[in-house]
């Protein structure tokens, strides 16, 4: 079961003077958009990639990790997105989304697929209650708490994602980040079905709605 | 389906979570719905942003961008990278 931190929610306090949030990370003065570096791949610059790969490698190995808990699985995985990034820029459009919304998605697909590909070789129930017990704060990943250091639009990201009840962010998590269908998380977690579609329902919508005042910024 | 019904399940369907019953009442609703439901969907997938931004950004090794970097510029060049 989720639960929050101590030291996060003081960290919430801390930071919860309402102030605009920053992109991550932010763009020093004359550097090329996310939008323009995916035009440079998209006609072959192997430098508008270098520079997309340094601005969200992080943040898409973060993903990774959240999802297979492996660092070198992990990193193996970054090499391909990165690289199907390459391949596969012409498929980008600008108009279906933003740049990082199309690299997250690439990633949480890859990351789940070799998750469920390993699960193939593994007992999954024995493998995934072994994982929540060794993270027990869904939300909070490979850090220790002194350690977090949030941009504003993460601090931001995660106060709405926060202010939902644990069963909620459990339901999301386990769906989002593990790519549980309802009746898997429902099994998991010993809860009826038309509960954990509620839970869903309901965490997303608040997430959705949370997020729709850091619009201009994610 | 109520086009509020239609954003729930637009929601559960930017991450996978739809049961198959309920995608098979999701794509016909969202034929039915046309335009405003694809724009719907597209605002939905900020969630996917949304989720990684919340996480704590992880290193990675530089030998690791080396190596995406060499495996880049050899495709280009029509090398024999692979994957």
């Amino acid at each position: 079961m989720p639960r929050r931190s101590k030291a996060l929610l003081e960290n919430d306090i801390e930071e919860a003077e309402p102030r605009p949030p920053a992109v991550t990370p932010p763009l020093e003065p004359g550097e090329p958009t996310d939008l323009e570096l995916m035009r440079g791949i998209q006609e072959e610059d192997p430098d508008a990639l270098s520079k997309l790969y340094d601005r969200y490698n992080g943040i898409i190995k973060a993903l990774i990790l959240r999802v297979v808990h492996n660092e070198a699985e992990a990193d193996d995985l970054l090499q391909e997105i990165f690289m199907e990034l390459w391949n596969q820029a012409k498929n980008f459009s600008a108009q279906k989304g933003k740049p990082l919304g199309w690299m997250v998605t690439l990633a949480r697909r890859r990351a789940i697929d070799g998750l469920r590909k390993k699960q193939a070789y593994m007992r999954a129930g024995e493998r995934l209650q072994n994982e929540t017990e060794q993270q027990p704060d869904a939300w909070v990943h490979n850090s220790t708490e002194e350690e977090i250091s949030f941009s504003d639009t993460r601090i931001l990201v995660r106060k709405v994602i926060n202010s939902l009840p644990p069963a909620q962010q459990e339901a999301v998590d386990l769906a989002f980040f593990r790519g549980m269908s309802q009746r898997e998380i429902a099994a998991k977690t010993n809860t009826p079905l038309g509960t954990v579609k509620t839970r869903l329902e309901l965490g997303l919508k608040k997430i959705y709605d949370g997020l729709k005042n850091l619009k201009d910024e994610l | 389906m109520s086009f509020e019904e239609f954003q729930n399940r637009a929601r559960l369907y930017v991450i996978g979570a739809l049961e198959d019953g309920e995608s098979r009442e999701f794509e016909e609703a969202r034929a039915s719905f046309g335009q405003q439901a694809e724009d719907f969907i597209t605002e939905c997938y900020r969630l996917h942003e949304a989720f990684a931004l919340s996480l704590r950004p992880a290193k990675s090794s530089d030998a690791l961008k080396e190596r995406l970097m060499k495996m880049v510029r050899e495709r280009k060049e029509g090398g024999s990278a692979k994957l």
